[in-house]
């Protein structure tokens, strides 16, 4: 039993490494911004540094932490539900599908809610709500179009078609409405700028039973794993477990995507991540990519927010570097004759 | 009087619109390992999926008595195990949890493997060699190495009826020695194989033949059998012929 | 005694009367309304056009933060940016304790930053009627006295440079090319309001819609008198196909702008009198002739 006993360990540190590393990444979060070390270093004494690293900051930093951990988590179901190592969470249009379900929902409001009247979590409920219903709306309607998970080539296709018609409608809605434009340009360019607490508090509230979900059908991903017809007569229930994961995918892309905007490459880097690390069943994949996510978008959010203090670069561009760069490094490593990790 | 283990009746299949199998009626012998064996095309596949419930069909399938689609998907899954034909399988899961994976009918929903899985594992990882490398991912091994640990992962089922298509793929002689070996151990445990198979003279080794030809059953017959021999020829429309070696029969393309 | 006591409860009803008199209440283009106890004495400017209200209106000093798209005047280009309109840096205001925060009503920046304890005020001038409104509200605000002075001497400048056009060019009809794509200003647009109190026939009508996105035929057809651009695009323009024969490329009626002053043409802010001048100024030179 050496060779598995040595998996699951690798496994099992791999968790706990990621645990210090957001332990670590959550205390420098709150160090880094535009005013740098100092307000950590005054919170007791000035309320305004207190207000900046426990109102602006950590929400920021734990958000980007959840936000990541959302992506993650998709991208191992996505990776998982699809058999196809290059699938991310937003294969299947989903992207797409949130950007206009946020422009619609924007010009049905009229460019921007009436933030008096409305508690500022009812207006929350409402972007997540039309982002998420229009994440789920562009998922469901590829499966339509490729009629199932059979052919997965079918499937890419269809959410390419799917993504491209719905980011077109999406720029028509704004050329329509103008005024939408801009607002929805700040969604699209995806910040952990403007999550406070309240977000939070949602994206753990959907995090949690979308990784008990996951866990729970994490057998039969491993099952699909051998092959569709394979999983059905080990008495699998494929069908109803493409169900709920195409929800968990299309819940978790979408408030992560509500919250931080369109941040690209976390969901298709973590679960290759982990698996360079330690070759696992689903089971633990999920947990740990999720994990994975949430320490790669702390990071990238943090860097961003660090590198060129007071500004900020743009978060996605760093997942790319971070991301990418050591995927890169492992693939160069490998060199010719061997396989992705 | 035989019991039956697998009874198809009036079987009708379709793969996209093209109708495959054309009123099929089988009875496959309980405790007996059975070969079906026809020409490229004859839906050998076919109706190895339909018996093991994997493809919609008209007519109807017995398990053991019980009419398949009355059985639970678990149950069913317990009672039968099924090799695919070249099924892609991920890269990344360790052998052993390859074939672990076919514990999976006898697991509770949320469970952890129980002795008693380790020890069906073990076996059956044994029994295919595999288990000097349990810990290597199935990206790691060979063509052969990875058909000996999917065909352990069918093994570990402990199913009364083991199903198993092309299960031959890949593996080189001494590897088939052994396959025949483990299948013969079935059956002296009482249970009951049917392969489908396209090197005739393994096939030959068989208790029973099934011929298939063109989407319908051309001869059912025991493996020793004369008549069988010729029928099996006549499948091939004569450009094979079966000769006795060594107390076993070979099939030889005819110059 | 009555007297008495009847002296102190008017006294009492004056005092409490006067106290909600000195808190400010403005109610900006969201229809929220914001109360502040006092005038605003650090001020934050998400939008360039609100910016140069604030100076306008000689509050520069009280500016302690602008986006990076406010550049006029040329003092605020040293105050700390705060990012965009659209994308401010929330931590960075926070730090600047301001008093007040002048954004746009599209900004999303708002509702966070109200969460945080900070009074926002959300305006965007889209008019002429706008920039009034904007110019004595923000006067209001900043409890600047003579915010309709300001007001009229800018209408004032405007009305001059329409007046100092001969009257022979009444009725140019004019093109204004926005963005390459081609995006045009209507007459409904800020632009196009101006044009119209110069003197100029738009061909762009307003029911397109303030900006739209024109088939270049549509141009053609109209061939306009005189073409007004921003100076990046105006050699491309001439090269797209059955423009060269247009009568402005013939007579080289072509007003190209710089990015500066496009800017400035672009805003709907005070500096629309100097907006009017300049398009007078180019206007009379290209189309005096005819």
């Amino acid at each position: 039993m050496k060779d598995i006993t040595r998996q699951q360990r690798r496994a099992v540190l791999l968790g706990l490494g990621l645990l210090l590393a957001t332990a670590v990444l959550l205390l420098l979060g709150a160090s880094v911004g535009s005013t740098g070390l100092e307000s950590l270093t005054r919170m007791r004494l000035d309320p305004l540094a207190l207000q900046i690293v426990w109102d602006i900051r950590l929400p920021r930093t734990v958000g980007a932490w959840l936000a990541g951990a959302l992506l993650g988590l998709a991208g191992a179901v996505a990776q998982g539900l699809f058999r196809n190592p290059l699938a991310d969470p937003y294969l299947l249009g989903s992207a797409s599908g949130a950007s206009l379900g946020v422009a619609l929902a924007l010009l049905l409001l009229g460019a921007l809610p009436a933030t008096s009247l409305i508690a500022p979590w009812l207006l929350h409920l409402g972007l997540t709500g039309a982002a998420f219903l229009g994440a789920v709306a562009a998922v469901l309607l590829t499966l339509a179009l490729a009629r199932g998970v059979q052919h997965t080539l079918r499937l890419l296709l269809a959410g390419v078609v799917v993504g491209v018609v719905l980011g077109a409608l999406g720029s028509l809605t704004m050329l329509l409405a103008p005024e939408v434009m801009q607002t929805l340009q700040a969604f699209i360019l995806g910040s952990t700028g403007l999550v406070d607490w309240t977000a939070c508090a949602l994206m753990a509230g959907v995090l949690l039973p979308c990784l008990i979900v996951a866990w729970a059908f994490s057998h039969v991903l491993d099952g699909l794993s051998l092959g569709e017809a394979t999983a059905a007569s080990l008495g699998l229930p494929v069908s109803s477990m493409r169900a709920a994961l195409v929800v968990v995918l299309a819940l978790a892309t979408g408030t992560a995507v509500a919250q931080t905007g369109l941040i690209g490459f976390v969901g298709l880097a973590a679960p290759h991540l982990v698996r360079s690390v330690a070759k696992t069943t689903h089971g633990r994949l999920i947990f740990l990519s999720s994990l994975m996510g949430g320490v790669l978008l702390t990071a990238a959010d943090t860097l961003a927010r660090w590198l060129l203090a007071p500004q900020e670069l743009p978060v996605g561009v760093l997942t790319a570097v971070l991301g990418g760069g050591y995927l890169l490094w492992l693939m160069h490593r490998q060199g010719s004759g061997g396989r992705l990790p | 009087m035989k019991p039956i283990a697998l009874h198809a009746s009036a079987i009708r299949a379709r793969l996209g619109n093209v109708e495959v199998l054309h009123g099929i009626d089988l009875a496959l012998p309980a405790g007996r390992w059975t070969s079906i064996v026809g020409p490229n095309g004859a839906g050998k596949s076919t109706l190895l999926k339909v018996l093991a419930h994997l493809l919609p069909h008209e007519g109807s399938v017995t398990l053991l008595g019980q009419p398949l689609a009355t059985l639970g998907q678990r149950a069913r899954a317990r009672q039968l195990a099924w090799l695919g034909q070249s099924e892609v399988a991920g890269d990344d899961l360790a052998v052993f949890d390859v074939a672990m994976l076919g514990r999976l009918p006898h697991q509770p929903w949320l469970g952890t493997p129980s002795a008693a899985d380790l020890a069906a594992v073990e076996q059956a990882l044994r029994a295919t060699q595999a288990w000097d490398w349990r810990g290597r991912t199935l990206g790691q091994l060979s063509g052969g190495e990875r058909q000996r640990v999917l065909l352990a992962r069918a093994l570990a089922v402990q199913a009364q009826v083991l199903l198993m298509d092309e299960p031959l793929a890949n593996l080189d002689p001494p590897h088939q020695a052994d396959w025949l070996l483990l299948v013969r151990e079935l059956v002296a445990a009482g249970k009951t194989v049917v392969s489908v198979l396209h090197e005739i003279s393994l096939a030959l080794q068989a208790d029973e033949l099934v011929l298939m030809a063109q989407g319908r059953v051309r001869y059912q017959g025991a493996c020793a059998d004369a008549a069988t021999h010729r029928a099996l020829e006549q499948v091939f429309d004569q450009r094979i012929a079966i000769h006795a070696l060594a107390g076993q029969y070979v099939a030889l393309p005819r110059p | 005694m009555a007297e008495r006591r009847l002296q102190w409860l008017l006294l009492a009803c004056l005092a409490l009367l006067a106290l909600p008199a000195r808190a400010l209440q403005i109610t900006d283009d969201r229809g929220v309304q914001v109360t502040l106890a006092a005038a605003p004495q650090r001020i934050v400017s998400l939008l360039p056009s609100l910016t140069e209200t604030v100076c306008e209106l000689g509050q520069c000093q009280r500016l302690v933060g602008v986006d990076r798209y406010s550049n006029y005047p040329a003092s605020v280009r040293a105050l700390p940016q705060l990012g965009g309109g659209i994308d401010p840096n929330v931590e960075a205001i926070v730090a600047l304790r301001p008093d007040v925060v002048l954004l746009a009503t599209s900004s999303r920046a708002a509702a966070r930053l109200q969460s945080l304890g900070i009074p926002v005020v959300a305006f965007e001038p889209r008019s002429h009627a706008d920039v009034q409104r904007v110019l004595e509200q923000v006067g209001r605000l900043l409890e600047v006295p003579d915010a309709r002075r300001v007001w009229r001497e800018i209408d004032a400048a405007v009305t001059a440079a329409a007046q100092s056009l001969p009257a022979g060019l009444q009725g140019t009809r004019v093109y204004f090319e926005v963005n390459s794509g081609p995006y045009a200003a209507s007459e409904a647009s800020f632009i196009g309001e101006t044009l119209t109190r110069l003197g100029m026939k738009n061909i762009v009508p307003a029911r397109l819609g303030p900006f739209p996105k024109l088939n270049p035929e549509f141009v053609v057809r109209a061939d306009p008198d005189l073409i007004m651009v921003g100076d990046s695009h105006a050699a491309d323009m001439v090269r797209r196909p059955g423009w060269a024969g247009m009568r402005a490329f013939r007579t080289q009626r072509v007003c190209a702008f710089s990015q500066q002053q496009s800017d400035m043409l672009v805003r709907a802010g005070p500096r629309m009198a100097e907006g009017a001048r300049l398009m007078a100024q180019c206007l009379a030179a290209k189309a005096g002739g005819s």
